[in-house]
């Protein structure tokens, strides 16, 4: 259970992220690193937590993307700060993803919202960036054993390249899981091309990214 | 009702009247390319002026769209104002965002007044502009079109830190956005002077996909309006593009009042197109809003023919519809399938 000075530091958190107050966050991490409390704790609970707030703020159009780029400012400001003290293994509690925009592409604003809301809810994230080659998607799901590959696409030009790519990477791996994304995607795509799933903003593709973890592990399991 | 000629068609719709036909734009622009037969990246460096006539030229003989719409690629204004911009050849044209423009607060400043006239790719877009005006100017609907403010503005500074800006530090953004708007008034001056009959200004982040109603209207509200009504006082028509979603359709019409919106998605205050045309279909046209990706690009015949149809039976009545793709016709998809939307309209769209 946490301690009085935790659940102080956690709401801090929490507010810090929904108000997007950059330097209080990045305060109060510093302050919680040196009262010891656990890491994995404030951040789980005080930056998730108040990310899952921001995604609800989006999800019904109280915050839109200037604000929550700048709540994931705040979150970033903090987890800079935590990330050392956390003593989780990388994948541990939730998945590990591989996120990128598809080559010729540059439009990473939608891939970096869902960094941002992937990292706060404990997901180990290996982006690739902007404009990446179709192979480096496939060495870095290899190399990483990453449960999900996320592909961003803003222009139909780039989406094409998910219809090319996506066997390469059930090749290699027929059981990794395949979200795509972007203004030119949708149900009619994902079925064309092989993919798993799409979503259409970050916190939806969170929630299908659970959902396809959940398949993941229970084919582990069984 | 006689044959009308495709600006007939276009005015008599937009006036929310029943023409012969529904009118049908495609908005085959930057797919242009492959019909004037130039590399994407000649296109749109507005080398060749004559080839991008052409292509408009040759494309409205090959597909039989109603009306032209200059869009050569969003980078236009961005490049002149001073941003580096990459030309694929096989691709459209992008910011080259690792060298941004605007790469401090400071840099802001930089950004001057331009005359269009005397830039080097919105004189190109002036200078197509005339050259189809010349050729089709009395037949076909000529749309202009100017990529807004904030748009441009985004491209110059990478969109992340500009969205930031405009709550971090609105006092830098707000003279910059000032001395381009100014820019951006005489551009789409000169498009009507070089014979556009409209004017399509494309406010994308006036809907629920970016922007809340009160920022958007704070940093474009006021010069939208400036910009709409020089339009409509030199006698041409306005429009706006937007492919966003949950387009604000009050803000629009607040600020802007405009003839038309091209758009991809519906309004954010109704549920589905057939509240979208008993809400806003008498108010504003709707241009639009064939999905370029599923529909238009990867579509086969019978699917497209099924989307024309199913739009033109929930929008024509009344007038105040122009069949068309809800974003740019994707450049690289077949343009047989171009053809097959103005076909559809010739074929679910007559009015009787």
């Amino acid at each position: 259970m946490a301690t009085a000075k935790e659940m102080e530091l956690i709401k801090r958190l929490q507010d810090a992220v929904i108000n997007y107050k950059v330097a209080d966050a990045k305060k109060t991490a510093e302050e919680a690193v040196a009262a010891g409390v656990d890491a994995y704790t404030v951040t789980m609970e005080g930056l998730a937590g108040g990310m899952e707030v921001v995604s609800q703020k989006f999800d019904t159009h109280e915050y839109f993307v200037p604000e929550t780029l700048l709540c994931a400012k705040a979150l970033y400001a903090a987890l800079d700060v935590l990330k050392p003290h956390i003593k989780v293994q990388a994948g541990g509690a939730r998945g590990q993803v591989v996120l990128g925009v598809m080559q010729g592409d540059v439009h990473d604003l939608g891939k970096n919202l869902i960094k941002a809301i992937f990292e706060a809810s404990g997901w180990t994230v290996h982006d690739l960036g902007r404009d990446v080659p179709l192979q480096k998607f496939v060495e870095e799901q290899l190399k990483t054993d990453s449960d999900i590959v996320m592909l961003s696409a803003m222009m139909t030009t780039s989406m094409v390249g998910i219809k090319k790519l996506i066997p390469m990477i059930k090749e290699k791996n027929p059981k990794v899981k395949i979200m795509i994304g972007g203004a030119p995607i949708t149900e009619k795509t994902v079925e064309e091309y092989g993919a798993d799933t799409t979503a259409d903003n970050a916190p939806n593709a969170l929630r299908e990214a659970m959902k396809m973890l959940e398949t993941l592990r229970k084919g582990k399991a069984a | 009702m006689s044959e009308m000629t495709s600006l007939e068609r276009v005015a008599t719709t937009l006036q929310f009247k029943e023409p012969d036909r529904v009118p049908a734009a495609p908005l085959v622009c930057g797919a242009s390319h492959r019909i004037a037969g130039v590399s994407y990246g000649e296109w749109s460096s507005g080398d060749d002026v004559d080839a991008m006539v052409r292509g408009h030229l040759d494309g409205l003989k090959l597909l039989g769209h109603d009306g032209v719409v200059a869009l050569v690629d969003l980078s236009v204004e961005a490049h002149d104002f001073g941003q580096e911009v990459i030309f694929p050849e096989m691709n459209t044209a992008y910011p080259n965002y690792d060298n941004p423009f605007i790469k401090t607060l400071d840099d802001y400043k930089k950004i001057e007044r331009l005359n269009p006239k005397k830039t080097k790719r919105m004189k190109s877009v002036l200078d197509m502009i005339a050259g189809i005006a010349k050729e089709v100017g009395k037949t076909h609907a000529i749309v202009g079109f100017v990529y807004g403010s904030l748009g441009v503005m985004s491209m110059m500074r990478g969109p992340e830190k500009f969205f930031m800006d405009l709550i971090e530090a609105p006092e830098a953004v707000l003279p910059a956005l000032q001395a381009m708007d100014e820019t951006l008034l005489e551009y789409a001056k000169a498009q009507v002077e070089a014979g556009a009959h409209s004017v399509c200004y494309d406010h994308l982040y006036c809907s629920q996909s970016i922007l809340s109603k009160e920022l958007w209207e704070k940093f474009e509200g006021p010069s939208i309006k400036r910009l709409c009504d020089t339009i409509r006082g030199m006698g041409a028509l306005v429009s706006l593009h937007n492919c966003g979603n949950g387009i604000y359709f009050d803000m629009s019409l607040k600020w802007a009042n405009p003839h038309a919106i091209s758009h991809a998605y519906v309004a954010d205050d109704v549920d589905g197109w057939e509240e979208h045309k008993a809400k806003w279909g008498g108010k504003i046209a709707t241009i639009g809003w064939i999905p370029p990706g599923p529909v238009a690009m990867l579509g086969t015949p019978d699917e497209i023919e099924e989307e024309c149809k199913a739009e033109i039976e929930i929008f024509s009545k009344g007038g105040g519809f122009i069949l068309a793709t809800g974003c740019e016709y994707p450049p690289n998809a077949p343009l047989l399938n171009a053809r097959r939307i103005v076909e559809a309209a010739k074929k679910y769209g007559v009015y009787r």
